[in-house]
C-alpha cells in the first residue's frame, strides 16, 4: 500500500526558505534543523526539514516505499543503509501521528 | 529586511478578511461597527483570491461586518475553495438559516463560527443590542450541524461572561460545536469606547485564564482555544514553537473591504493595498510589520522573565492604549 498524506493536513513548501537551505547545503553546512515545509495538523503548526519535506511532498499515493527510496537515493548523496533507516523512522513517526496513511 | 519570521514564512498562514463593514447588529464591543469604507466588486475580490492562492496562503476567514450581508459570499467562497484555499467565516447567526447553511456547505466552507457571548439569552441579546439574537444564533449552530458543516463558537470574554464561561462551553456541547474560541477583549472601535464598562482588570484576566486553562486541560470532548499571548507565562499554556507573542503580522494579516492590508483587524495602520502594491514587498519590507516583529521590551516588560515568550502580550492592545507597539499589554498582571 502506497503512502499518502492525510488530506486534513494543510501544508506548504516555503520556497524562499528552501532556496536558502539548498544554497547552504551547497556550501556543506548542516541544514538538518532548518524547516522548509510548514504543516498545520489539528490546529498546531509544525515544520519539516528539507529531507523530511521532500519525502512528505513525494507521498502522494502514487509511489511504493521502494520507489520512494529509489527517488531519494538519486537525489541525496547518502549511504543506502543510512537512508533506508532514516526513511523507515520518518515514515513510522508520521504514520503513528496519522499524518501519513497507507492506501 | 530579513527577520526570523520572514526567514521562515514567505506569506502569512491566514488572512482575516473583512468583506464588508455592514452589519445587521450593533454590538457593544465591535471593533468595526463605526467604520465605513468602499467595498470591492466580486471581480476584484476574485483577483485578491488569485494573489492569495499564488502566495500559498492556506486559510482565509471572513469576518466583518456580517459576511452573509454580501450576496456574493457563496460565489466568493466557492472560487476560493476551487483555488485551494481553506475558507471559514464568523457570523452573528441572524441570517444563517438552514438554506444558508446548505449554501455555505455547497460553496466549500470548512467551518463556520457563530458569535455567542452568553448562555443567557437576555444577556446575549442585550450585549448584541438585538432582541432575539440568541435564539437565532443557537438555531444557526443547529442548522450547521444539520447540514454537516463544522461549527465553531466565538465568545468575546468581558465583564458579562468571565464568570460564566463554563455555561458557554456547555451550550456549545449541546449544539454540536467542535471548537470554542474564548477571545480576549480588544480595546478597538466600540471596544475602546466601552472598555471601562466591559474590560476586566489585569488581575481579573489572570484569574480568568488560570481557571480557563485548567478547564481546557480537563476537557476532552470540546476544543477550547485562546489567542492571547499575555497568558504565555501561565501553567497549561501550549506555546507555539515557531512564533512567540502576537501572531498578527507574523502568521496572520487582515484585509479591509477595499483591499487595504492591516496587521490585524484591531490595528488601524495600513501596510498597503493588495490590489495596487506588490505583496512580497509589503510582507518583507513593511516598516509597520517589521516593527511588530521586532518588539523591544519597554516599561515593566524590561527585565521581565516572561517577555521572551509573550513579547509584551497583545500588540493591538498596547498600540490602542499607548500608540506604541512596544509598551506593555494593558491586560498584563505582572
Amino acid at each position: 500500500m502506497n503512502l499518502k498524506r492525510n488530506p486534513e493536513i494543510v501544508w506548504r513548501i516555503e520556497k524562499r526558505r528552501e532556496a536558502d537551505v539548498l544554497a547552504a547545503m551547497e556550501r556543506g553546512e548542516d541544514v538538518s534543523e532548518h524547516g522548509t515545509v510548514i504543516l498545520i495538523a489539528s490546529g498546531m503548526m509544525h515544520q519539516l526539514n528539507f529531507v523530511g519535506g521532500r519525502i512528505w511532498a513525494l507521498c502522494d499515493g502514487t509511489r511504493s516505499d521502494e520507489e520512494l527510496f529509489a527517488l531519494l537515493a538519486g537525489e541525496f548523496e547518502v549511504d543506502a543503509a543510512e537512508l533506508s533507516a532514516d526513511l523507515t523512522e520518518f515514515i513510522n513517526d508520521l504514520t503513528q501521528r496519522e499524518w501519513l496513511r497507507r492506501g | 529586511m530579513a527577520d526570523a519570521i520572514t526567514e521562515q514564512f514567505s506569506a502569512p498562514l491566514t488572512f482575516n478578511w473583512t468583506l464588508s463593514y455592514r452589519c445587521n447588529f450593533s454590538c457593544s464591543h465591535c471593533y468595526s461597527r463605526d467604520e465605513v469604507g468602499e467595498e470591492l466588486p466580486t471581480a476584484d475580490i476574485k483577483r485578491i483570491i488569485d494573489i492569495l492562492a499564488e502566495k500559498q496562503v492556506p486559510f482565509i476567514n471572513f469576518g466583518g461586518g456580517e459576511p452573509l450581508i454580501r450576496p456574493d459570499l457563496f460565489e466568493i467562497a466557492a472560487y476560493a475553495t476551487e483555488k485551494g484555499l481553506n475558507v471559514s467565516m464568523n457570523s452573528n447567526g441572524w441570517l444563517l438559516d438552514l438554506e444558508a447553511a446548505q449554501q455555505l456547505k455547497a460553496s466549500g466552507f470548512k467551518s463556520v463560527g457563530v458569535s455567542i457571548d452568553s448562555a443567557e439569552a437576555e444577556l446575549h441579546d442585550d450585549f448584541r443590542c438585538m432582541p432575539g439574537s440568541f435564539v437565532k444564533a443557537v438555531a444557526a449552530l443547529d442548522a450547521l450541524r444539520a447540514v454537516g458543516l463544522r461549527s465553531t463558537m466565538s465568545s468575546v470574554i468581558s465583564r458579562i461572561n468571565y464568570h460564566s464561561f463554563r455555561e458557554l462551553l456547555q451550550l456549545a456541547r449541546e449544539h454540536g460545536v467542535h471548537q470554542v474560541y474564548l477571545h480576549n477583549f480588544k480595546c478597538s472601535g466600540r471596544g475602546f469606547k466601552n472598555r471601562e464598562e466591559l474590560d476586566l482588570s489585569p488581575q481579573e484576566w489572570k484569574a480568568f485564564y488560570v481557571e480557563a486553562l485548567a478547564v481546557k486541560a480537563a476537557t476532552s470532548d470540546l476544543s477550547i482555544s485562546f489567542d492571547d499571548p499575555v497568558i504565555s507565562s501561565l501553567p497549561g499554556y501550549e506555546a507555539n514553537p515557531l512564533v512567540k507573542g502576537s501572531s498578527c503580522g507574523k502568521l496572520s494579516l487582515h484585509l479591509r473591504p477595499d483591499g487595504d492590508i492591516t496587521p490585524c483587524g484591531f490595528i488601524p495602520l495600513v501596510v498597503g493595498n493588495i490590489l495596487r502594491e506588490d505583496f512580497d514587498k509589503m510582507w518583507y519590507d513593511s516598516p509597520i510589520l517589521n516593527a511588530m516583529r521586532s518588539k523591544e521590551a519597554k516599561g515593566k516588560c524590561s527585565g521581565c522573565g516572561a517577555f521572551a515568550d509573550c513579547l509584551g502580550g497583545c500588540t493591538a492592545r498596547a498600540f490602542a492604549t499607548t500608540g506604541d507597539f512596544c509598551e506593555p499589554d494593558p491586560h498584563c498582571w505582572k
